[in-house]
């Protein structure tokens, strides 16, 4: 009996220490505070954090959240779901989120001006963090989430990209055809394409394939050929790109000048003549699907859509010959443009603020650019060492390297205004070249923008 | 009567906090300029009103919004009173055809948007890259300005047609059958008989069914929006989506707001009316 006893006793003992341990390992997770993170892209951003699923709790985020002290969650959703919750939970002031997904093309440009980020530039003087060396991240990266340019850093880029070619060697050798370093000869390109397939009979396979949907999605491409045609961002007079400039200068709207038109034209024309006959209607993922499908012989100027084409192809002709080219120069004497970086910003209403960027600083950190890069073997990272890796070096060879970082070097990510009011500007500009696309008369839709554009300066008390 | 409220309070406070609220804030913001970026909130009377109801982009999309909501309530209303008197006949499958024919009215409409977008595309869809190119028609059904109305109304028909189908079949069912026998041995023919009877009886319910279609066709975003975007350009673009633009896009959330309360409006209007028929 007393031997039972003392088993009983022993049992006892051990799972009381084992519920102690337990209990006080949750009170520890408790009393650590939380992290909030919201982004889109689940199951793809950090999946060696959040899994393949983007809801697993890793080793890895254990080891980080151990570290850190913090418990980390993060909430996902499409990229326009995301918009909205971050646009509501910042003018609510609610502070939920303590890390917000932003872009460059127009989150960080709204949501710096509104003060509802926190401004990183004394984090990363006084707060270094191991997990991310500034010296390591291409500079562009970092300039294109200043705002206004020059000025306060809002957000870290996490995957992130220039612009470039995407193009089938197959069909361009089968037509004795080399990339095109001009607009000019890119015209050309296109037109012998063009009329190679139809020569061949083929009907299936469309020269280029770019995005034209309404909205701000081609404007991101759009505006970088008015760039490159202009040879500066002609939206506004004297090409003034920040608030201030066009304040102080009075700088009016020019989207009916030559300037403007030139760019926009050449946009429209392309892909009226060389385009699928849905372009006005396509976004990225069209593109994507597209070229994928071996149904374009060339991507552009968002190359990294051709790098996530290949990823998902099953057409070998794709898989075998697709090379990237650097894009060409316009009559400007500039490349055309396409830049964007999938930003992360720390909330201003966070209430952890220095243990955010600590977080935010791993999530863009280089052992979370290497995982990208080694998963998904595309070269739009934003760190040096990790676009020279060995994984990106085998897969692509030093050449289309070197070519991806001169075309990072020689981006300017100021290529269209760096102004509060930008989002709506793109969606506006996109929408109307989307209507050019569909049959619209270029003039008509460009008087139209306009006197939009005008009106809206007006309104918002730039030319008082 | 004490007892009564007692039991009805729960729900009214749910609905205060659910509904009422956000209806108020709505209404309090409408009157406000209210741009995220710019400090402040500032009182501007029916300024926001104003100015949404003048620009270009409300009138268009009202009007994409009228031929929308008009043509798919028209083709709703039709396809399902053919089918539902069809079917209200004792046919052999009836059941199974009944079901069949329900099916689209359980795909979530961004699922349905989905499908035809990708149906209709132009250079991978069965129907806009493959049989259509086969009979001769090159053309982008959803990169047409002048098509891609038509391809998002075939959509949202498809997908609604059903619950049409199932308020009018209830109601050909609730009518009494001894009518038509009397009809047939007066020698009505069935034209006669659709004319002087089932069309009146079927009144009530064909003015729900309009109500509750044009509320769902009025409000419609996620099919138009998975489909077109509103585009191309602003072919397809109507009220909520140009208000998910204003509020969402521009940040211009008084603005927005404003908008919202037109388009409430404009609904109560247009039920009440159809409400005052069903009375009449």
């Amino acid at each position: 009996m007393l031997k039972s006893f003392k088993w009983f006793g022993l049992v006892l003992l051990v799972t009381g220490v084992v519920l102690l341990t337990l209990n006080a390992a949750s009170l520890v997770a408790q009393q650590r505070p939380t992290i909030r993170i919201i982004a889109f892209a689940q199951g793809f951003a950090w999946p060696e954090l959040f899994g393949t699923t983007g809801t697993e709790r890793t080793e890895l985020l254990k080891q980080l959240e151990d570290r850190e002290g913090v418990n980390i969650e993060i909430e996902w959703g499409d990229e326009w779901a995301v918009r909205q919750k971050v646009l509501t939970d910042l003018i609510a002031h609610t502070g939920r989120y303590d890390i917000v997904l932003v872009g460059s093309d127009g989150g960080v440009q709204t949501y710096g001006a509104g003060g509802f980020l926190e401004p990183l530039d004394s984090y990363l003087e006084e707060h270094p963090s191991e997990y991310f060396d500034p010296n390591d991240v291409y500079p562009k990266f970092l300039d294109a989430n200043r705002m206004p340019p020059g000025g306060p850093l809002y957000a870290l880029p996490y995957y992130s990209f220039g612009a470039g070619i995407i193009y089938r060697k197959d069909i361009f050798d089968r037509y004795g055809l080399t990339p095109p370093k001009t607009t000019d000869e890119l015209l050309k390109v296109l037109e012998k394409l063009k009329q190679g397939f139809e020569r061949d009979g083929i009907t299936d396979i469309y020269p280029i394939t770019m995005r034209g949907a309404p909205g701000e999605e081609p404007t991101l491409d759009l505006a970088g050929f008015v760039y490159a045609y202009a040879g500066y961002p002609a939206w506004f007079e004297g090409g003034a790109i920040t608030a201030e400039e066009i304040k102080k200068n009075k700088a009016k709207p020019i989207f009916t000048s030559e300037d403007f038109k030139k760019g926009f034209k050449a946009f429209v024309d392309i892909l009226r003549k060389y385009g699928p006959p849905g372009a006005s209607t396509h976004t990225w993922v069209d593109m994507m699907n597209i070229y994928a499908a071996g149904k374009a012989a060339i991507l552009m100027p968002s190359a990294i859509n051709g790098y996530a084409a290949l990823g998902i192809t099953e057409n070998p002709d794709v898989k075998n010959n697709t090379r990237f080219a650097k894009i060409p120069v316009g009559p400007g004497g500039k490349q055309i443009q396409s830049f964007w970086t999938f930003s992360l910003g720390i909330n201003k209403d966070s209430k952890h603020k220095l243990k955010a960027w600590r977080v935010l600083t791993y999530l863009v950190g280089k052992d979370s650019m290497q995982a990208f890069a080694e998963r998904t073997q595309w070269p739009n990272v934003t760190m040096k060492s990790v676009l020279y890796s060995d994984v990106l070096l085998s897969k692509y060879g030093e050449e289309e390297i070197r070519l991806n970082e001169e075309s990072i070097l020689e981006a300017d990510p100021y290529y269209f205004p760096y102004i509060p009011e930008l989002t709506e500007f793109m969606d506006k500009i996109g929408t109307a070249a989307s209507r050019a696309i569909a049959g619209e008369d270029v003039d008509t839709v460009l008087n139209e923008l306009q006197t939009w554009a005008l009106e809206r300066m007006y309104k918002a008390g730039y030319y008082d | 009567m004490r007892e009564q409220y007692k039991f009805l309070l729960p729900s009214l406070i749910v609905a205060l906090v659910v509904v009422a609220f956000p209806t108020v804030f709505l209404f309090y913001i409408s009157f406000h300029r209210w741009i995220i970026f710019i400090q402040g909130i500032e009182f501007t009377g029916f300024g926001n009103f104003y100015s949404m109801i003048t620009s270009r982009e409300f009138i268009k999309s009202l009007q994409v919004t009228l031929i929308f909501v008009v043509t798919s309530g028209l083709l709703t209303f039709v396809l399902g009173l053919a089918l539902a008197l069809i079917l209200s006949e004792r046919l052999r499958g009836q059941g199974i055809i009944r079901t069949i024919i329900t099916l689209p009215v359980i795909v979530p409409p961004v699922v349905a948007g989905f499908t035809w977008k990708f149906l209709l595309n132009r250079e991978v869809g069965v129907i806009g890259g493959y049989l259509l190119p086969a009979l001769g028609f090159q053309k982008s059904l959803l990169g047409d300005p002048h098509l891609a109305l038509g391809s998002v109304i075939l959509a949202d028909v498809w997908s609604r047609t059903p619950l049409m189908f199932l308020i009018l079949l209830a109601g050909l069912q609730a009518i009494p059958t001894e009518i038509y026998e009397a009809a047939r041995i007066d020698g009505a023919s069935y034209w006669q008989s659709f004319r002087k009877i089932t069309f009146p009886l079927l009144k009530s319910a064909i003015i729900i069914a309009l109500i509750l279609r044009f509320i769902d066709a009025f409000n419609l975003f996620d099919t138009i929006f998975v489909m077109t975007t509103g585009g191309p350009g602003i072919a397809t673009q109507t009220l909520p989506l140009l208000g998910w633009k204003t509020g969402f896009l521009y940040y211009n959330l008084g603005e927005a707001a404003a908008l919202a309360v037109i388009m409430l409006f404009i609904t109560m209007i247009v039920s009440l009316l159809l409400v005052r028929r069903i009375r009449q």
